[in-house]
Order: structure tokens, then C-alpha cells, then sequence
């Protein structure tokens, strides 16, 4: 043997080493193991791999997304049409930014297209003055009052007839005139507004232009119809909401409180329209459309009147006085009406008749005038084309006397029917093509009229936009609904 | 009527109907004298005066601002049901208004009055997750002086873009010449102006009311209440 100082003997050496690698990846083994639950505690992938099988699905890896500005993916929902798909499109989300100082771009860009804006006056209310021979017409969409020769009859080849005169103007405060009034004896024309002004104006016969009115009265919102008792000096309008009938003294100003109110649920008055009173059986007629919730708030209320005043005034109901608001949840449809109570009813009367069913033909009820003589009630039915004539007296769900429609007639949208005895004529306002009409008394069925008076070219139909308040657009036929 | 939406998923018409308290909706091509094809309504409803909506076509439901909440009803909900959700509460600082509804970005934002928030003036936009409901804080509040929210009338959202568009009407009850349609981004919070504005201020419009949106046109259809007519702005800054 050589000069070794440890010498072992072959077998042991190779069994040291064997054991000594043992010894090593035993450690090696445990030391990865030890990392491996670590690493498996945080869900690495390497933990993972090293993780028993379980025999059953497990939760093998988070990988948190990365943070990402702007750029995103949008969702494509699987309910979606091909339209909405189509309009979903990889776009560039607005900025996140939210609160660095900017200033706001004005894109200061004449609009591309404009619908609706009639050129031509539209006919909504209408009145016959007999006694001066004139027609006074008004309307939701203008803010004028046009005058006509009673007997103004425009010829088919003509664009329109000239009125007499115009009363229009900041001065003269006729914006969007509903209801319409003419004092047989003086000519004097009240007019009110449909949903700005909450105000009715009197303009004294022969008014032109800009004129100041000779008298205005603060009206509770959402006054619909007028007329008036001539016998006893009082003026009515209907009021949508709360659902009431409101009188005034005819001459009453200012903040003037009204005499009396009639509301309340028995009177069964369902956002009444037109008003029509026949002074000589002390009778008042009410037209009631459809739509109606039981009332928690009331024009009448103590609150409103100012005490301590000789006159006797009132806080006059506005928008958000609570005076309109329903009991939550009590809404319901009604069937049109025609509601009779006697005239100087008040408070929550009922009424002493109704008028109400599916042979009455009421579509929508836009105003209502009686013809006391011949004992004749008579109807703008709106939404059917139509006049309706019915029986004073008549009560329940009846037929009317008499029905007035057909293309011949030239009614279309009537939203009013003034009856003229002395001439034996009815006159209508058409809001649906620029037109007043004017028909025997006792005319019926597809009857054409015996005059018609027009603002536009025949024809012409008006687009009947009365203050849009909303529109959307529907992309499959490629139109704009308004609704009104 | 101060609200209608067109779903043009299901082709249907959807408008709230105020006096009656109820929510109506028509078929896409109804015409005519033809009744609704589904009415809510009812004492379960908890229905007011329905004045705005919204349909999100996406997820099925309908969106109704009432008085300081919101009530979500399932879209093909007929009767008398109770709403699905309710989003109401002081937390949530809804006062009246309009709704609309993102449903890519999931967004549910109100714009209208400040509620009775201390003598705050002013109108205001609420954002909050589309499904929010309780007393839930909005996400974010754009409003401030800089905002020029006064009187908001009615508000859309176009989600590719995350645009908010809103009517603002200026002055109620007067055409100041204030009014506009202005846009903000839906990351918009705080007292922030809008991104542009279209139609004024001192512009054409002068009281508007609706506003819509044609993508593909690449236009906003605007209702004017005072102009009594409908104007359509090419805005491609928007697509």
C-alpha cells in the first residue's frame, strides 16, 4: 500500500458514498417539500405541481389580472339583437379622468335636421263671435290668437285665408292658448294657457298685435277648458289634475280666489277636458277622459286663502304644492265620460247623471258645447275623427244622436266644437290639417263641410308636436317617436 | 308625457303613463287604437306618478324615478307587482328625475334635482352599479357650479363610448338661451363641466326636453319643448 493516512476499504467507500447521497437527496427532498407547502399556501404554480392529488377538482391558481387604463373589452351580452351588437363596438372608453380642471367644448354646430316646426298656424280652439260675425281660433302649438270673417271660406285652389287680425306678442301673452272664451255682449276674448303660464287673459273685441290685456287672472296649473255663465257673471274652467271644475267671477283679476271648486273622488270627474253650463236649467256638463288616481292633494284647500285680505284672494295652486299629488299605487283606466251636476255645485258632489259607455263612441273627449235650445249636447271626439251628438238628458251607456265622420267631413283630430245657434252652424277646429270647419247644426254622417277656413295648403297635415317632452329613436324602422 | 323608450332588442315601445300610474308597453309597430301588450299598475307598485323610465333591453328590466328612489321591475312584468328592487334612501341622494341605464358598463345614472341636501341649489347626476338598491351611496356625484346643471330634463348613455348626455333646460319655466345638451364622461365625478356641449349654451336649442341617440347616423336627436320641433346634430365626436 502506498503512503495513505486514511485508507478504507473499497466496499466501505462506495457504501459511504452511497449513503452520503442518500443523505443529500433526502434533504433535497425534505427542503422541497417544506418550500413546496409554502409555495403551495400561496397558490404558485410550482406549489401547485407539488400538491397531492386530492381525487377531485381544486382551485389551482390566481393569477390577479394586471391593471388596465383605458383600453378594455366590452361585454357582449348573448341576449343581444344584431342592431345592439353592431353598435357595440371596440371603442375607446372616455378617459378616466374625472376631476382635472377642463373646460367644456361647445360644439357650436347648426343641427343637420329640424321635424315639426309647423310653418303654419294650427287650429286647437275655436269660438264664433255671432253678433260681430267673426271666428277666433287659438292653439297648443302657436302663440297667437287668429281672427277670421265668420264667413271666410277658403277656396281649394288658395294657399290659406288672411285673418282679420292676429293678437300675438311678449305684451300680449297668448302662449299656447287652450281654452277660449267670447263674451256675446262686448266681443271680450279669454283665452288660457296649456301648461306655462297658469294664467287667463281677456283681450277686449278688435285687440291687434301685441296688445296688453285688459285683464289677467292666475289660474291653477294644468287648466284645460273655459266657458262661462253669462246669467250669473262666472267663468269655468276644468283643471286635469287634482281632477276639478273651478268658477271664478267672470271679472275676477289677479290672485282673485275662485268662488267655489268642485273635486273630489264622488264627483267622479276623471282629468276632465271640456266644459260646457246651460245657465237656463242650471245644469253644468263636464267631458272626462281616461286616466286617474285617487287624489291625496286638493286646490281647495284653507291653507291657500289669504286671510286678512277684503278681497278675496288666494295662494294659487302651483306645480309641486302638492296639490296634484295621488295616493301611490291607486292609478287606474276609466272609460270616457260625460259627468252632468247641477251648476253651482261644489265640493265633492256626484254627479246627477253620466254618460259613459261603449255605445256612446267617446275616443278621447276634447271639448264639449251644448246647444240649450234644442237641448243638445255636442263632442270633439279627438282621437276618432268625429262629432258626437247627444241628447242633454241622456244618461248611461247610450248611442248618440247623431255621429258626424268620414273622409268627406275634412275632420281630422277635432280638438273643438263651438255651436252656433244663431246661425245654425257648428264650427271645429281640426288640429290635425290647419283647418276650422264649419256644418249645419243637425249635419251628419260623411257630410262635407259648408265652409272650411285654412291656414295652410290643402292638404296640408300638421305635425302635431304640442311641446315635445320626450322622443327615442327606434333603429329598426329608422324613426323618432314623440310622444305628446 | 315627458318619457318613452324604444327596447330594440324586443321591439317594443315603453312609456310611463302619469295620471293612471302606470307603466304601458306597446308593440315596436303599434298604430292607432291599439291597446298595450302589458300594463303595470296597481297598489303593489308603489307607482306615484310615473313621469320617466328607462328599459335596459339587456338585462329585462325597467327603471322608474319616483319621488327620492328608483323602482327596477322585471321588463315583461304585467299587473299589479311589486317592483324587483328599490334603490332609496338619504345615502343614495336621489331627488326627482331622469334614469338611464348602461348595461355594458353596468351603470345606473339619475340625473335631476339635488334632493334636500342643506340649501345645496343646482341639478346634479348620480352614478351607481346598475344593480344597486337600499340605501346605497352612488359611486360618484357630478355636480357643482362648474357643471352647469340647473334644470336636467331627460339623460341617455351611450355605452361604447361611456357618454352621459343630458338635456339641461337652463331656467325653468323661461328660455334663457342657458339650455344645451351637455356630455360627461361616465368616470366624470365631482364639480366637473361637460366634455362638450351641443346646441348651446346660447345655441339653437332652447328648452329641451328628449334626447336619442342614432349610432350609426352617428347623431343626437334632440326634442326643443319651446321650438316645438325635433333636431337631429351630427356629433361624430361621440361614435
Amino acid at each position: 500500500m502506498k503512503n495513505s493516512q486514511f485508507h478504507f476499504p473499497l466496499w466501505s467507500r462506495r457504501g459511504s458514498l452511497i449513503a452520503i447521497v442518500a443523505m443529500v437527496c433526502a434533504l433535497a427532498v425534505w427542503m422541497i417539500q417544506a418550500r413546496g407547502a409554502e409555495l403551495s399556501e400561496s397558490g404558485s404554480a410550482l406549489g401547485t405541481a407539488l400538491r397531492k392529488p386530492a381525487g377531485f377538482p381544486q382551485l389551482i391558481a390566481v393569477e390577479p389580472l394586471p391593471m388596465i387604463d383605458g383600453q378594455m373589452c366590452q361585454l357582449v351580452p348573448a341576449s343581444g339583437g344584431t342592431t345592439l351588437l353592431a353598435s357595440l363596438q371596440q371603442q375607446g372608453l372616455s378617459s378616466t379622468s374625472s376631476r382635472e380642471a377642463r373646460t367644456s367644448t361647445k360644439l357650436g354646430r347648426s343641427p343637420m335636421g329640424l321635424i315639426g316646426q309647423d310653418p303654419y298656424s294650427t287650429f286647437g280652439s275655436i269660438a264664433v263671435d255671432p253678433v260681430r260675425g267673426e271666428i277666433v281660433v287659438g292653439g297648443a302649438h302657436n302663440a297667437m290668437l287668429l281672427v277670421y270673417d265668420r264667413l271666410a271660406n277658403t277656396s281649394p285652389t288658395a294657399t290659406m285665408t288672411e285673418p282679420k287680425r292676429l293678437i300675438i306678442g311678449h305684451q300680449a301673452k297668448i302662449d299656447r292658448n287652450c281654452g277660449l272664451y267670447i263674451d256675446p255682449k262686448n266681443g271680450d276674448i279669454y283665452s288660457t294657457s296649456l301648461d306655462i303660464q297658469d294664467l287667463l287673459v281677456v283681450h277686449p273685441h278688435g285687440a291687434s298685435g301685441d296688445a296688453v290685456p285688459v285683464r289677467e287672472l292666475r289660474t291653477p296649473p294644468r287648466n284645460v277648458s273655459l266657458t262661462a255663465d253669462e246669467e250669473r257673471q262666472e267663468i269655468f274652467m276644468t283643471v286635469q289634475q287634482p281632477p276639478a271644475v273651478v268658477v271664478f267671477r267672470k271679472m275676477a283679476q289677479g290672485t282673485e280666489a275662485p268662488l267655489r271648486i268642485l273635486e273630489g273622488q264622488r264627483t267622479l270627474l276623471v282629468d276632465p277636458h271640456g266644459v260646457a253650463v246651460d245657465s237656463k236649467n242650471n245644469l253644468l256638463y263636464v267631458g272626462n277622459n281616461t286616466s286617474f288616481a285617487d287624489a291625496k292633494g286638493k286646490l281647495a284647500r284653507d291653507t291657500f286663502l289669504v286671510s286678512g285680505d277684503p278681497n278675496p284672494r288666494w295662494n294659487v295652486p302651483h306645480r309641486g304644492d302638492g296639490s296634484a299629488d295621488t295616493v301611490p299605487g291607486s292609478g287606474r283606466f276609466e272609460l270616457p265620460s260625460i259627468t252632468v251636476y247641477p251648476l253651482q255645485a261644489k265640493g265633492d258632489t256626484p254627479p246627477l247623471r253620466v254618460i259613459k259607455g261603449p255605445k256612446t263612441g267617446f275616443k278621447w273627449i276634447a271639448r264639449i258645447d251644448i246647444d240649450v235650445e234644442h237641448q243638445e249636447l255636442y263632442v270633439a271626439n279627438d282621437a276618432d275623427h268625429s262629432i258626437l251628438v247627444f241628447r242633454a238628458s241622456d244618461s248611461g251607456d247610450v248611442a248618440p244622436l247623431r255621429v258626424l265622420k268620414g273622409p268627406n267631413t275634412g275632420l281630422r283630430y277635432p280638438t273643438d266644437v263651438f255651436v252656433d245657434t244663431k246661425n245654425n252652424e257648428i264650427v271645429v277646429a281640426n288640429a290635425g290639417n290647419h283647418s276650422a270647419t264649419v256644418y249645419s247644426r243637425t249635419a251628419e254622417g260623411d257630410t262635407a263641410p259648408l265652409r272650411t277656413i285654412r291656414s295652410a295648403p290643402e292638404g296640408t297635415l300638421a305635425p302635431m308636436l304640442v311641446g315635445p317632452g320626450a322622443l327615442t329613436y327606434d333603429s329598426k324602422r329608422d324613426e323618432i317617436l314623440v310622444p305628446n | 308625457m315627458h318619457s318613452i323608450d324604444y327596447d330594440e332588442i324586443h321591439d317594443e315601445i315603453v312609456v310611463p303613463q302619469q295620471f293612471a300610474q302606470a307603466i304601458l308597453t306597446f308593440r315596436g309597430s303599434a298604430d292607432g287604437d291599439e291597446p298595450p301588450v302589458r300594463v303595470i299598475q296597481g297598489s303593489k307598485t308603489q307607482l306615484k306618478r310615473p313621469d320617466r323610465i328607462h328599459v335596459d333591453p339587456v338585462h329585462n328590466e325597467i327603471f322608474v324615478p319616483s319621488s327620492g328612489s328608483v323602482l327596477v321591475f322585471a321588463r315583461e312584468a304585467h299587473g299589479n307587482v311589486a317592483p324587483i328592487r328599490i334603490l332609496g334612501g338619504p345615502d343614495t341622494q336621489l331627488g326627482g328625475g331622469a334614469v338611464t341605464v348602461d348595461p355594458i358598463n353596468n351603470l345606473l345614472i339619475i340625473a335631476g334635482s339635488a334632493g334636500q341636501r342643506g340649501g345645496e341649489e343646482g341639478n346634479q347626476l348620480l352614478i351607481f352599479d346598475r344593480t344597486a338598491q337600499g340605501n346605497t351611496k352612488p359611486l360618484r356625484v357630478i355636480r357643482g357650479p362648474n357643471t352647469m346643471l340647473t334644470n336636467t330634463k331627460n339623460v341617455r348613455v351611450y355605452p361604447p363610448g361611456g357618454w352621459i348626455l343630458v338635456a339641461e333646460d337652463g331656467v325653468e319655466g323661461r328660455a334663457t338661451g342657458l339650455s344645451f345638451i351637455g356630455v360627461w364622461s361616465i368616470h366624470d365625478d365631482g364639480d366637473v363641466p361637460p366634455r362638450w356641449t351641443i346646441g348651446g349654451p346660447k345655441g339653437s336649442l332652447f328648452k329641451p326636453r328628449g334626447v336619442a341617440l342614432d349610432p350609426e347616423n352617428r347623431a343626437v336627436i334632440v326634442s326643443d319643448k319651446r321650438l316645438n320641433a325635433v333636431l337631429t346634430y351630427h356629433v361624430p365626436e361621440l361614435f
